[in-house]
């Protein structure tokens, strides 16, 4: 017992210990009430999950489905980035087209895309193509929005500044407007990845007769909790590796903003 | 410098190019659907559309479907905003609690949280309590984050003047932490409500028994476009409005 | 002084607005002043008097609504980074470069080689004592350090004339009066015309050859002082007779004009009018 004030003091100094701390007590009580109070037909214990994990991947279609949902991230955001970053220069770069086109650009990110998923599919089919056009929709507003207010917070001193020095017009771009516009273009991709990420599962999870959303069906009917828990990790594991890609990058170009 | 006749001009300009950007598309429209043979079955005709919309609206139809999603939103909406702000509360009255609670939070909401439905679907069935479990974990980080952040990064010099004029704990709270964090809180709250609002229009859109989204779906189904578009716009009519009266009663609590 | 006259202002007035506005101003009136090389002008005045808008109209950043300015015998129709370079009040460093990279863009700017760039923003950043800042961005440096920086990018473009608007505003006072002492070391050594705005008296007389007061709207010179006393200037210069009876000569000549313009701004609604390209604070 006289060690308790020493782990203590350890914990009070590293708040990233408790953490774990927490996660790994999450997982316990999950863990006991999934074994001994809860129905196996609704829920898992994780060690379970952990374990029938290889299995899950030897369904056949399974493997396939997370690639292809992959894929369709990849595109999705790359499409995003490009339209994103070309609407977005095309609205912020001169304050009439901004005042003009920016309230609509608002109109659009603030209506709830979800209402015309089954649009998309309608018009896009069941595979990847409905899915990633999905994904650009809630992707490219974000970005849109984020690099219209990169442009326009750029002090105007540092404008006068280049051009007092005799900066002309593109050098004016190249080292005074895009290097400023860079951690918004950033933080604009980390925002449009979390849109695209929405996008793409919620359409994925729509279809139910193709990809993701068949399996989810398919274990959901069939009260698989393993391989449904197994699925949706995988998901998830596969958005936490490409937002933690995103944010380091923004980290890594916007080290000059502190 | 632009003058003040200048300025209204551009502003008139910019205005006009709206006005025309939202009668070009609608225009657009009507032609692509009456002259140039776009399939009504993709894309159905905007005065069908229109008269469609009438028909929802008189008929009533709306209504049982309005009041599962409206019931589901406000449920899961009191639950995270007493959830979300009860544990906010007592995280920020520690510093320590708040390097440990809120990057665990922020991080597990990074996640796309629609990755629960599934799982919610199964513990919960496709009524509406699985909805409301979705719409409540997506609108509790938002929450419990502002929370965190409004009562935890209250200016030092506010409180120790407070203090030194002899504030109690109660006055302390009731005159210095509640206003200072109050605006942060509602904002958290206002984004709550939108993505629990998303949420829930989206999980009854994958997979329910009823609702506005499981009303556009079995239209969708049922290649029942006019009717559906009438749908899609009363829904979105929907959302403007509940937006609209969030964010104004975010701002009246802001002012006072 | 040695005479040769770099900046020639003559009848020079600016306003901003249309005539009929009803933000017209006035914001310079038939102003004429002649700077030789080698010589540092003070302008000096009460807010909104139009010292700044004279700085950016020698610049070439405003157009004067009528007169001329020429400078090395040209006439100013813009900007001319050949001739002139700038050191603004606020931070106007670039925040995405490194304190050396932000030196570099300027000779860029106007197509200085590259090895050539490399020697002079190193002596030039030496000369102001930055050197073993090169590799640090602006937000990792104290004002008085930017400004440094600043200073160091507008003396590696080489121009007969400076042009500095409040360099040293934004910095707490002790800063400030090291600063001068080492802008006066620098400038002994060159034979730059500097036309330097500030509202500091005693910046004033330390630093100029000669104070050119303003009076209040419509701004034009009300007066020019000479400071005779040879650069670098001594910390001792600041204790002696000659400066403080300078120094209060000028605060003689400035407290009616303040007044002036206080009262002015007051009827006016304290309508304070934002116009000019530089972040005018004049």
């Amino acid at each position: 017992m006289r060690r308790w004030p020493a782990i203590k003091r350890y914990m009070l100094r590293h708040p990233g210990v408790a953490r774990l701390g927490v996660v790994i007590v999450l997982f316990v009580i999950w863990e006991i009430a999934a074994r001994w109070f809860i129905d196996p037909l609704f829920m898992s214990p994780p060690s379970s999950v952990l374990v029938s994990l290889p299995q899950m991947f030897e369904i056949s279609g399974v493997p396939g489905a997370l690639r292809i949902t992959f894929w369709e991230l990849a595109v999705a955001f790359a499409m995003s980035v490009a339209i994103g970053l070309a609407v977005g220069l095309a609205v912020g770069l001169q304050p009439f087209s901004r005042r003009s086109f920016m309230p609509i650009v608002l109109l659009l990110y603030g209506t709830p895309q979800v209402t015309i998923l089954p649009l998309f599919i309608l018009f896009f089919g069941i595979g990847p193509a409905s899915k990633i056009a999905f994904g650009v929709s809630h992707g490219i507003f974000p970005i849109i929005v984020t690099i219209v207010a990169g442009v326009q917070n750029l002090k105007p001193i540092l404008l006068t500044s280049a051009k007092s020095m005799g900066a002309n017009r593109w050098q004016a771009f190249r080292y005074v407007i895009f290097p400023h516009m860079i951690p918004s273009f950033f933080t604009g991709m980390r925002l449009g990845m979390t849109g695209v990420l929405l996008g793409v599962l919620l359409a994925e999870l729509y279809v139910s007769t193709a990809g993701i959303g068949y399996f989810t069906t398919l274990f959901t009917q069939n009260f698989e909790p393993d391989n449904l828990l197994g699925l949706i990790a995988t998901l998830a594991a596969m958005a936490i590796i490409l937002n933690e890609l995103v944010r380091r990058a923004e980290n890594h170009f916007a080290r000059w903003r502190d | 410098m632009l003058g003040n006749g200048k300025r209204d001009a551009a502003s008139a300009g910019s205005r006009a190019v709206q006005v025309a950007f939202l009668v070009g598309l609608l225009l657009l429209w009507y032609v692509a659907t009456n002259y140039w043979g776009v399939s009504h079955l993709l894309l159905p005709e905007p005065v069908q559309v229109f008269w469609q919309f009438v028909d929802i609206i008189k008929t009533g139809e709306y209504i049982d479907d309005l009041k599962v999603t409206l019931g589901e939103l406000a449920t899961a909406f009191a639950v995270s905003c007493t959830t979300g702000v009860t544990l906010g509360y007592l995280i920020s009255r520690s510093q320590y609690l708040i390097r440990v609670f809120e990057p665990l939070f922020a991080g597990i909401y990074a996640i796309p949280i629609i990755l629960f439905l599934p799982l919610y679907v199964l513990m919960f069935g496709l009524g509406p309590m699985s909805k409301v479990a979705l719409g409540t974990t997506i609108s509790f980080f938002p929450i419990v984050l502002s929370t965190i952040a409004g009562f935890g990064y209250v200016e030092r010099t506010y409180i120790v003047s407070a203090r030194s004029m002899g504030a109690s704990e109660y006055q302390l709270f009731r005159y210095v932490l509640l206003p200072a964090a109050l605006p942060v809180i509602l904002t958290g709250m206002r984004m709550g409500f939108t993505v629990a609002l998303l949420s829930i229009i989206g999980s009854e859109t994958i997979a329910s028994l009823a609702g506005l989204g499981h009303r556009i779906v079995h239209l969708a189904e049922g290649m029942d476009m006019a009717r559906m578009f009438a749908y899609i716009a009363f829904v979105v009519a929907i959302a403007a409005i509940l937006n609209t009266v969030v964010s104004s009663l975010e701002a009246g609590g802001r002012r006072r | 002084m040695t005479g040769e006259v770099a900046i020639r202002v003559r009848d020079v007035s600016h306003h901003f607005g249309e005539e009929d506005d009803a933000r017209h101003v006035r914001a310079l009136l038939d102003t004429s002043i002649d700077v030789a090389r080698g010589e540092l002008l003070c302008l000096i005045g009460p807010s909104g008097c139009g010292k700044s808008t004279l700085l950016n109209v020698v610049g070439g950043l405003l157009e004067p609504t009528t007169g001329t300015v020429e400078v090395a015998g040209k006439p100013v129709r813009g900007p001319m980074p050949a001739d002139i370079a700038y050191v603004f009040q606020e931070n106007a460093l670039f925040p995405w470069n490194t304190v050396f990279e932000n030196v570099m863009l300027g000779m860029l700017f106007q197509g200085v080689p590259k090895a050539e760039r490399d020697d002079r923003a190193r002596r030039s950043l030496e000369a102001v004592g930055l050197a073993e800042f090169s590799d640090h961005y602006p937000a990792q440096l104290s004002g008085g350090m930017r400004q440094r920086a600043a200073l160091a990018r507008a003396l590696s473009l080489e121009t007969g004339i400076l042009l500095m608007d409040e360099p040293f505003g934004a910095l707490d006072e002790q800063t400030r009066m090291i600063l001068g002492e080492d802008l006066s070391v620098l400038l002994s050594r060159t034979d730059k015309a500097i036309v330097f705005v500030t509202h500091s008296l005693g910046e004033a007389v330390f630093l100029a050859d000669r104070v050119a007061v303003f009076s209040a709207r419509p701004g034009t010179i009300k007066q020019v002082i000479s400071v005779d006393e040879p650069h670098p200037r001594n910390p001792e210069f600041v204790t002696s007779a000659k400066f403080t009876a300078l120094r209060n000569q000028l605060y003689s000549l400035l407290h009616d004009e303040i007044r002036k313009a206080m009262s002015e701004s007051a009827m006016r609604g304290g309508a304070g009018h934002r116009g000019s390209v530089a972040g005018d604070s004049a």
